[in-house]
């Protein structure tokens, strides 16, 4: 007679992990082994599609989507040198994102999990970029402080260990990636902005202008505690449009220099607080800004200056990307075992914090 | 060859699965909009029900629109994954032509009606021939008074048959020679999706999964506002 056992911590979790990232405007599958060897990681992009709107489209994300999904999967596995039959897991992004995006990747890690008969996972974004450094890093220690920097999201969390996160701050507007792109869209730099200000900012000069730092002061103790390691971009944004609107002959390159050494300065300034108050030895970069070119060079310099070590993703793994959601999968898939297949998707997911 | 059918294109979401021998087992929650929640547990429920394994499948079938598009691409994501992994052909079915199967003993005329949302419908139009019905025009999206005068015009005896039919009823009362079919016939279901598909199957009516094109019937949003912005409407 056979008996029903718990899988969870009793059967060992294989190593090979398909992944499936469909939260916003990249289609993407990756195969990583033990969360650290990326067998594959295949993106398509949509950014052509939506460049005309200015922004993504969720209609269009969502139907392209679905027009991807199989060759990309596909590929992932060739590229992997794999059949489905050999991997252990299949995991997808549920949330945080477009609802009509991430229920394609959740439907189809569902259905080829149940196809191959594999644990299926569902993994939160934001904890897959979380993931992204230590993707090329395995043996990266905890505690440590991460700098989450997105079109959507931008935040200080200390994780503390795999699965435990403690939120340091976040932005009470708008996320750095956007002040990027709104500001680029008033420059006509095109879309999406954060690249295109990260080329011209090169041939500008960045003190020409002197933006706002928000919320930094000279002794991070004169700001309330619940502000100290928060964000704020929308006031900047507001007054690099006001100034364009007052002195429209201002040279381009040297207001984005300008702008983009505001915001750099105040996201490695909150950074190295929070390196100090927390006392950890590393500290890391992770988000589609973290791909930002600038943004890099000053986190290094503040890591060396505060004596602890810097993981940066390459700038592949910074923007979304498959590979840290299985890596993200895997851990995960340790500590508490298989999601359930009535697992929906959640477009408002938040990173599950200890308080 | 065993068939499994999924069908998500309209407020519910189901699953079946069957062969020559009729359909098997079947599954279907008819509430809400968590199809991609019911869908991975019905797949699974079905399999067993069926006393199958997955790998004994030899198709696919998928209801491909016209519906409500977040509920018709769980649907056609997990379908075409399957499909994908289990190295089957599938097969593509229209939920219009899914609403008119269970009605085709009728000698009238049966028009599908789904329910489009925003004061608009999903609609098509078949004819008994011998063996079965045939589609006689291809889907569109109209509002209920296109409908109304269209059939105004033809005044023949036809049967409406949809949830899109059941939601206007009263634009449909007062015409003469038009019957609507019942609540129980409202929806595409699983079960007629996998005795069509079986029929397809025997004439090898088969796409690849990569080929599998939804039908929307409309454009997004945005591309009809930017194409009437750059005056390319
Ligand atoms: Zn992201």
């Amino acid at each position: 007679m056979s008996q029903t056992r718990s899988t969870v911590g009793v059967t060992p979790v294989g190593d090979l992990v398909l992944a499936i990232e469909t939260s916003c405007d990249e289609t993407a599958a990756a195969v990583v082994d033990r969360a650290r060897v990326v067998r594959s990681s295949v993106v398509s992009s949509q950014v052509d599609q939506h460049a005309r709107f200015g922004g993504v489209v969720p209609e269009i994300a969502g139907r392209a989507h679905v027009e991807r999904l199989v060759p990309v999967v596909a590929e992932a596995l060739v590229e992997a040198g794999l059949s489905g039959h050999e991997l252990d897991a299949v995991a997808a992004t549920c949330g945080p994102g477009l609802i009509g995006s991430l229920l394609v990747g959740v439907s189809s890690a569902k259905a080829l999990s149940l196809v191959w008969d594999v644990p299926f996972v569902a993994v939160n974004h934001l904890e897959a970029h979380l993931y992204a450094a230590l993707l090329e890093e395995p043996d990266l220690e905890l505690p440590m402080v991460v700098l989450l920097v997105s079109g959507g999201h931008t935040m200080l969390v200390l994780m503390e260990e795999h699965g435990r996160y403690r939120l340091l701050g976040s932005t009470l507007d708008d996320a750095a990636g956007e002040a990027f792109d709104k500001v680029a869209r008033f420059l006509g730099l095109g879309y999406p902005g954060g690249p295109a200000v990260d080329a011209l900012a090169v041939e500008g000069d960045s003190s020409a202008f002197a933006y706002p730092r928000p919320l930094v002061r000279e002794n991070p103790a004169t700001l309330p505690e619940d502000r100290r390691f928060a964000f704020s971009f929308s006031g900047l944004k507001t007054a690099v449009l006001n100034h364009l609107r007052a002195d429209p002959d201002a040279a381009t390159a040297d207001v984005v220099a300008s702008f983009q050494e505001a915001v750099v300065d105040t996201l490695v300034t909150k950074a190295r607080w929070a390196v100090e108050a927390t006392g950890v030895g590393s500290v890391c970069l992770g988000g589609g800004v973290a791909a930002n070119s600038r943004l890099r060079e000053r986190f290094l310099d503040m890591a060396d200056g505060a004596g602890v070590r810097a993981f940066l993703p390459p700038p592949s793994m910074c923007t979304d990307n498959a590979a840290m959601v299985a890596a993200a999968a895997w851990w995960q898939l340790q500590r508490e075992g298989p999601s359930p297949l009535d697992t929906g998707a959640d477009p408002n997911l938040g990173l599950r914090l200890v308080p | 060859m065993l068939i499994l059918g999924i069908e998500s294109a309209s407020g519910q979401v189901g699953c079946a699965v069957g062969g020559h021998e009729g359909v098997l087992a079947s599954a279907h929650a008819g509430r809400g909009r968590r199809h991609a929640e019911a869908l991975g547990p019905q797949i699974d429920f079905v399999r067993r029900q069926a006393g199958i394994e997955l790998s004994e499948l030899g198709a696919i079938a998928v209801d491909v629109g016209p519906g409500l598009y977040t509920g018709l691409r769980v649907g056609i994501a997990a379908a075409v994954s399957m499909a994908y992994a289990l190295r089957v052909p599938m097969i593509g079915v229209s939920s219009l032509d899914l609403l008119a199967f269970p009605a085709r003993w009728t000698s009238r005329l049966i028009i599908s009606a789904l329910d489009a949302r925003r004061g608009e419908l999903f609609v098509a139009m078949f004819r008994r021939v011998p063996g079965g019905i045939q589609r006689v025009a291809d889907p569109r999206v109209c509002t209920p008074a296109d409908l109304v005068a269209d059939l105004e015009v033809d005044e023949e005896r036809t049967l409406l048959v949809g949830d899109g039919a059941l939601r206007y009823a009263d634009s449909f009362s007062g015409l003469r020679g038009i019957e609507l079919a019942e609540q129980g016939l409202a929806n595409p279901s699983a079960r007629a999706l996998v005795q069509l598909a079986h029929a397809r199957a025997m004439r090898e009516e088969f796409v690849q999964p990569w080929d599998l094109e939804p039908v929307y019937l409309r454009k997004p949003d945005a591309e009809i506002n930017w194409a009437t912005r750059e005056g390319r409407a």
